[in-house]
């Protein structure tokens, strides 16, 4: 299932330092290295501390590495870019903007005429079934729908990779399922890289072509594995079971370990 | 077991029916309408009912001196003619000048500054020292320089009304631009939104509630400054209609002005409130 084999994305040696309150050096990452090909679902899991975050907010290019790199497409990563989606934890649309015109936005980077991008922007909620709030502000929507459209406004501007921070984490179990099982509707449909930021372990085996799995202080990588079952994944199989228990198994190792 | 043959759907008041739905519909609005129109009621109550106290007891008490504490029939006796004249529409239309031209300036050039002051690091640091300092004088103090410097033609009134209003406006401004939630300005960056696109479709924006506060105060300060700045010496306005009402002992005139002063406020915030919500739906719901 595995789609590409170039790599997108590559992550060498990165270590990552911030000063705490007094001053003291903390390690939010420790020599990292991890490769994302173009066209892969991978998710990153791990407890709260571990880096998942950090590491996503490297690829972004919101924060700058304090040691080792990190290229896309063998250049390395100067800033943020649409290149690189980005749909975050939190709702992140413009409130003062309706679900239509936050899609539009990235389009005005575009040498498009306002149709053009008018018509764009609906084809874009559209995909995500969201044709009729196409102008409901923000605050007129529901969790799960503001995540839809934030997903739209990511992938409006055709980037190569969608970078999602627990975009599901605050909307409803019954919600999470429908926005996965679109999620991986619109990765097949785009052929865009994932990278998914998770503590959860039921999405990750879920989604993942492969799960990338860390640990916290200091954050790093423990394993990786690839899942190579058919989509969509059966909950109740006894594989999705047992991939559950190890990984499960080794986040708890990881947090004993550091807690 | 009950099956939905058993329902009678012919029952009009059947919850799921649309007739219900519509009985309840206009039940509500009648609710709705009644607590309008009681508030209504006794805001106009209430108004009449301070004009009527302040009728009986200067008229009818004897601890009360009807020429320092005119009935309000006495002060629209007065009124009637000076409207007809033209000398109130006059002064009222020289004062929201100045006070307008004045707000206006403070308004275009509050938020510019508050928009590069908050945006840029060295700007910021290089004059928020002269800026706080200036902020903490009361505007008022500036009044007998002010008219040394520019005179006491429009120039002064409007300049002090512009700089009393300024402070307000910049700081909003500047707290709004520089507490701006990070996750938007990341937001547009990996949209690729341009300097211009992110400054006046993000920034702005998303600092609007506190430049709305930041507006909402100048206008209150545009009054005071104005009142002070006619006071201290001008040929028109409402204030000196009332400089004017004072030297004459004519408390019915400084009443009127008084009064006048209290609508404009009143009525410039209601304008405003209104504006705002006209133009920013999406701020007043969210």
């Amino acid at each position: 299932m595995s789609r590409g084999t170039a790599s997108l994305i590559d992550v060498s040696g990165v270590s990552q330092i911030y000063a705490g309150r007094d001053g003291a050096p903390t390690w939010a990452l420790r020599d990292v290295s991890l490769q994302i090909g173009d066209g892969e679902f991978v998710c990153l899991i791990g407890p709260s501390g571990c880096g998942k975050t950090t590491l996503l907010h490297l690829i972004a290019g919101f924060l700058q590495p304090s040691r080792g790199s990190v290229a896309f497409q063998q250049q390395p990563i100067l800033g943020p870019g649409p290149d690189r989606g980005v749909v975050f934890q939190e709702y992140a649309l413009f409130a003062w903007m309706t679900a239509r015109q936050n899609v539009e936005f990235g389009l005005r980077a575009k040498p498009l005429s306002r149709g053009a991008r008018r018509q764009l922007a609906l084809d874009a909620l559209g995909r995500v079934g969201l044709l009729a709030a196409a102008d409901k502000y923000p605050h007129e929507l529901s969790g799960g729908m503001r995540q839809r459209v934030a997903v739209a406004r990511a992938l409006v501007v055709e980037p190569k990779v969608l970078l999602m921070d627990e975009p599901f984490a605050a909307v409803d179990a019954m919600t999470r399922q429908t926005l996965q099982d679109d999620l991986l509707r619109l990765w097949k449909e785009t052929g865009v890289s994932v990278v998914f930021v998770t503590h959860n372990i039921d999405e990750a085996i879920f989604l993942a072509q492969r799960v990338v799995v860390m640990a916290p202080h200091p954050g790093a990588i423990v394993s990786e594995r690839i899942i190579d079952a058919d989509y969509p994944r059966d909950r109740g199989s006894a594989a999705f079971g047992e991939l559950y228990g190890s990984i499960s198994g080794e986040l708890t190792n990881g947090t004993r370990r550091a807690a | 077991m009950t099956t939905i043959s058993d329902i009678d759907l012919s029952d009009n008041t059947h919850p799921a029916s649309p007739s219900f739905e519509a009985q309840f519909r206009a039940a509500n609005e009648h609710a709705r309408r009644k607590a309008q129109l009681t508030r209504l009621t006794l805001n106009i109550l209430g108004l009449m009912l301070f004009i009527a106290i302040w009728e009986v007891i200067p008229r009818y008490s004897d601890w009360v001196n009807e020429v320092l504490f005119p009935p309000p029939s006495t002060v629209l006796q007065a009124f009637i003619p000076m409207l007809t004249s033209g000398e109130i529409g006059r002064n009222i239309a020289i004062s929201l000048q100045r006070a307008g031209l004045g707000f206006a300036i403070a308004l275009a050039s509050g938020i510019m500054l508050g928009l590069v002051t908050a945006r840029v690091r060295w700007l910021q640091y290089l004059t928020e020292p002269l800026l706080h300092g200036f902020r903490a004088i009361p505007t008022i103090a500036l009044v007998p320089l002010c008219v040394l410097w520019f005179g006491i033609g429009e120039p002064s009134k409007v300049v002090l009304v512009a700089w009393g209003a300024f402070f307000p406006i910049w700081i909003t401004t500047f707290i709004g631009v520089r507490d701006i939630n990070l996750i938007y300005l990341r937001s547009a960056a990996c949209l690729g939104a341009s300097r211009r696109d992110t400054l006046l479709l993000v920034v702005l924006p998303a600092a609007l509630p506190f430049i709305l506060s930041g507006i909402r105060q100048s206008i209150a300060v545009s009054l005071i400054v104005l009142v002070a700045a006619e006071l201290s010496g001008a040929s028109a306005g409402v204030a000196y209609m009332m400089s004017q009402g004072h030297q004459l002992f004519r408390v019915d005139i400084m009443f009127i002005g008084l009064a006048l002063l209290g609508t404009f406020g009143f009525l410039a915030d209601r304008v405003f409130v209104a504006l705002a919500r006209w133009l920013f739906p999406w701020y007043a719901a969210s």
